[in-house]
């Protein structure tokens, strides 16, 4: 029935009631989500999750779209410059939105969206081989003072969000590591299993799947994380640090009112929903709405931290 | 054998065996298009992945993918394109073959070659994962740059009798893989400022004009009046056990080849078919007669690109490591399905372990089905007249070259790789090391960079590293054995 609907209200708005017509009928076509990455990838499975109960409450159909390129600001780009109707809209993480416009010159900014709402929000962990010999972090710190350069940090893209966490602790702690960037998420777990790389940053789903390989040394939050109370904090430990690995809907600056309302409350009641809250308490994922002006706020205050973090290591071009 | 009854219990299910049937017909159709690929194929199902039970829609991947590897041999060999990277070393006899008339026969070779190398690997993982997947943690970046750079050998070995103009060509695929973000540093090459050159070029648009468009410029460029009609014969046709017997030593090795290279994350089934052509050229029983329609070049590329399908899957199911980008995105489904792969899965879901390998088993013997059937159809479009012929083929390219990733510079890359290409081929410049080059580029770079910056700057320390030092022996032997020959033949006549 909603695709019969869908495409009735496209054809009237088609033959001429015009733009005006559609915008107080939000939403009449149906709505494309944006990916900077490739499908299948952690940003794409819970875009693709949470799709479904958005579509239910927009009452009409959400697509998924990936455009993949250059750590996620070929998409990102692709967001920014969409017409602003609030049809097409992108599932926009931290890396793209708050690290790479540091790192080099990108046809957008943060001021460039309307923000929709945080979709979610995975705390971050050091992690280290099961059969590593820190057992702490404090070990580690200790060890890698001692011998500076000597451990093996690495990294899953030059500026990423892991990256930059590294960055942090090494500036915190004073202790000196050797940073390998490799290219994404499953050749740094493999360098970290042949033995090429000491520790390395991920988000706690990859923690939870991959418990019997790899261990947390310190949670990177500035508290207990809710969905993992036994896992020990960088904070617990002495060296505050909040690097959460987040993301949320976008829109090109200047969507009409109406279409951000009924996007916002979409996206909150698809996050309520069974489907998606099931999913993400299976992966120890804190569920993490956050309404399109705090999201705002908080991107903002994600981006100067990134930004102080990137000039200090001499990173920011 | 519980858990064996168990996965048999899981596989033999309607939603399952239509899944099964569904998965690697569609498979095969996004491989034969060029431009759809494995990737494509699986990113176009995930969604309905997921409202699937867990074993129907692990068949329904593995389908595609096992489809999609052979798939892309259909093309080569029927229109001179391979419809995937994988089986851009399949064009290299299959075409001349095709020329001959004989398209049904090389079908028959590689659809009888992808069956086999596809049921190898799926041996190879029942037999050897857990010991396969740790032997791959023997393969740091230090090994993996080792490896690329024998692998480079092909160029050589599929240019010959054009050998300045084959390094060249595999020169330019090199570079044109640095264009975008340098992976070591985060800084962009050679993109002029421009932000949409920062995503580089990719491989699948590259090749969509390498091949096809080229194809489609070259025909139209040469006087229709002149061409003698082939009587093309439809259909499939398999070649008797008496032309298989001289060949099975090759059809074993390159099964072998693709394996192994299958079972290191991050290589994939291009370069392992490349390396079993390459294998083949300086061994075959026929390796003389390689390049102009020769059976054992098809045997060589589709058993070791179908051979890597199975392996793939040693590493994503023992390690939890994508063996490479459709496994990559198999392994998020099988995290939305609540599976986490890893030596876990080995132990407390043995059963899922065993409805695998019975799909692969089930995949790979429809794969056979479909391509027998589906031939009559491929084979009929040689006898479509030309114009139209390529004019779908172009209308395919172009569609195949914006899917990959929505970015519409892939489409000026397709179109500017297509004059390329058919500037290229008039100048007598072979294309496939071309491909091997965008292929290997990237690996041989990063990992030579970050081995280096393992050994914190040594190169002489990858030398003491035992993997490392037989394959850089391997690869001196491999360029100093044409001199042997040479030199032996030389004796020989004096």
């Amino acid at each position: 029935m909603t695709i019969i609907k869908t495409v009735f209200a496209g054809l009237v708005g088609a033959v001429g009631l015009g733009a005006a017509a559609l915008a107080q009928d939000f939403p009449a076509k149906p709505v494309t989500i944006i990916v900077p990455f490739s499908a299948g990838g952690g940003t794409d499975i819970t875009t693709r999750i949470l799709a479904g109960p958005m579509a239910e409450a927009l009452g009409a159909e959400v697509v998924v779209k990936n455009t993949d390129g250059a750590g996620g600001t070929i998409g990102a780009a692709e967001t920014a410059r969409a017409k602003a109707d609030g049809y097409t809209i992108g599932m926009i993480p931290v890396g793209p939105m708050t690290t790479q416009p540091h790192l080099r010159q990108l046809p957008y900014e943060p001021a460039s969206f309307d923000y929709i709402c945080q979709a979610y929000s995975a705390p971050s962990a050091l992690v280290v081989r099961q059969d590593s010999p820190f057992e702490t972090l404090g070990d580690m710190l200790a060890y890698a003072k001692e011998n500076p350069g000597e451990l093996n940090y690495g990294v899953q893209a030059v500026g990423s969000i892991p990256h930059v966490a590294g960055l942090g602790l090494a500036s915190a702690s004073g202790a000196e590591f050797t940073f390998i960037p490799y290219k994404g998420s499953a050749p740094t777990f493999k360098a970290m299993l042949d033995g090429s790389i000491d520790m390395f940053v991920a988000h706690i789903s990859f923690l939870t799947q991959n418990s019997d390989q790899v261990r947390s040394l310190a949670m990177l939050t500035s508290e207990r994380v809710l969905t993992a109370e036994d896992l020990p904090t960088a904070t617990d430990q002495g060296i505050p640090m909040n690097f959460p690995i987040w993301g949320g809907l976008v829109a090109p600056k200047g969507i009409p009112a109406e279409a951000k309302a009924a996007l916002e409350r979409a996206c909150e009641v698809g996050m309520n929903s069974e489907a998606f809250t099931a999913r993400m308490g299976e992966l120890r994922m804190p569920v993490a709405f956050m309404g399109g002006d705090a999201f705002e706020a908080f991107v903002q205050s994600e981006f100067d931290k990134n930004d102080k973090l990137l000039t200090e290591a001499g990173i920011k071009q | 054998m519980d858990f064996f009854s168990l996965g048999l219990e899981h596989v033999l299910t309607m939603p399952a065996l239509i899944s099964i049937v569904i998965g690697t017909i569609l498979g095969v159709a996004v491989g034969v298009l060029p431009g759809l690929g494995s990737v494509i194929g699986i990113t176009m199902i995930l969604p309905f992945t997921f409202s699937m039970e867990q074993i129907p829609a692990l068949a329904l991947m593995l389908g595609v993918y096992c489809g999609s590897v052979y798939g892309g041999s259909i093309s080569a060999i029927v229109i001179n394109t391979p419809g995937t990277p994988q089986a851009a070393a399949t064009a290299l006899d299959g075409f001349p073959m095709a020329q001959r008339g004989e398209a049904d026969l090389a079908i028959g070779w590689a659809t009888m070659a992808s069956t086999i190398g596809g049921l190898f690997s799926v041996g190879v993982l029942i037999i050897a994962a857990p010991q396969l997947a740790a032997f791959s943690l023997n393969f740091t970046a230090i090994e993996y740059f080792a490896l690329g750079v024998f692998a480079l050998i092909c160029i050589a070995n599929v240019s010959r009798g054009a050998m300045s103009k084959g390094l060249l060509a595999g020169g330019i695929g090199l570079f044109l893989a640095t264009v975008g973000v340098d992976h070591v540093t985060g800084d962009m090459r050679f993109t002029f400022g421009s932000f949409e050159m920062t995503a580089g070029i990719s491989l699948i648009p590259a090749i969509v004009g390498l091949f096809a468009l080229s194809e489609v410029f070259i025909r139209a460029s040469e006087s229709t009046q002149v061409k003698t009609v082939i009587a093309h014969k439809v259909g499939f046709r398999l070649p008797p056990f008496s032309e298989w017997r001289p060949r099975l030593w090759l059809l074993l090795k390159s099964c072998m080849i693709g394996s192994f290279i299958g079972a290191l994350p991050g290589t994939g089934a291009a370069t392992s078919s490349f390396i079993a052509y390459s294998e083949a050229k300086r061994s075959a029983p026929n390796r003389d007669k390689l390049g102009t329609g020769e059976p054992d070049g098809i045997i060589a590329s589709e058993s070791a690109n179908n051979a890597v399908t199975g392996s793939a899957m040693v590493p994503t199911l023992a390690l939890g490591i994508p063996g490479d980008p459709v496994t990559a995105v198999m392994l998020g489904s099988f995290i939305v399905h609540g599976l986490a792969p890893g030596p876990r899965l080995f132990t407390e879901h043995l059963d899922l372990v065993y409805a695998v390998f019975l799909i692969l088993i089930a995949v790979n013997l429809v794969m056979f089905v479909v391509g027998a059937l589906g031939a009559q159809l491929f084979t009929r479009a040689l006898r479509i007249p030309e114009p139209l012929l390529m004019t779908m083929v172009v209308v395919i390219a172009i569609v195949g070259a914006y899917g990959v990733r929505g970015n519409p510079l892939d489409l000026v890359t397709a179109f500017i790789a297509g004059v390329g290409g058919f500037i290229l081929r008039k100048a007598g410049f072979p294309l496939a090391p071309l491909v091997i080059g965008m292929v290997l580029s990237q690996m041989i770079e990063n990992s030579l960079r970050q081995g280096l910056l393992l050994t914190r700057g040594s190169f002489l320390a990858f030398f003491e590293r035992p993997i490392t030092l037989s394959l850089f022996i391997l690869t001196a032997m491999m360029l100093i054995w044409p001199v042997i020959r040479w030199l032996r033949s030389r004796k020989k006549e004096a």
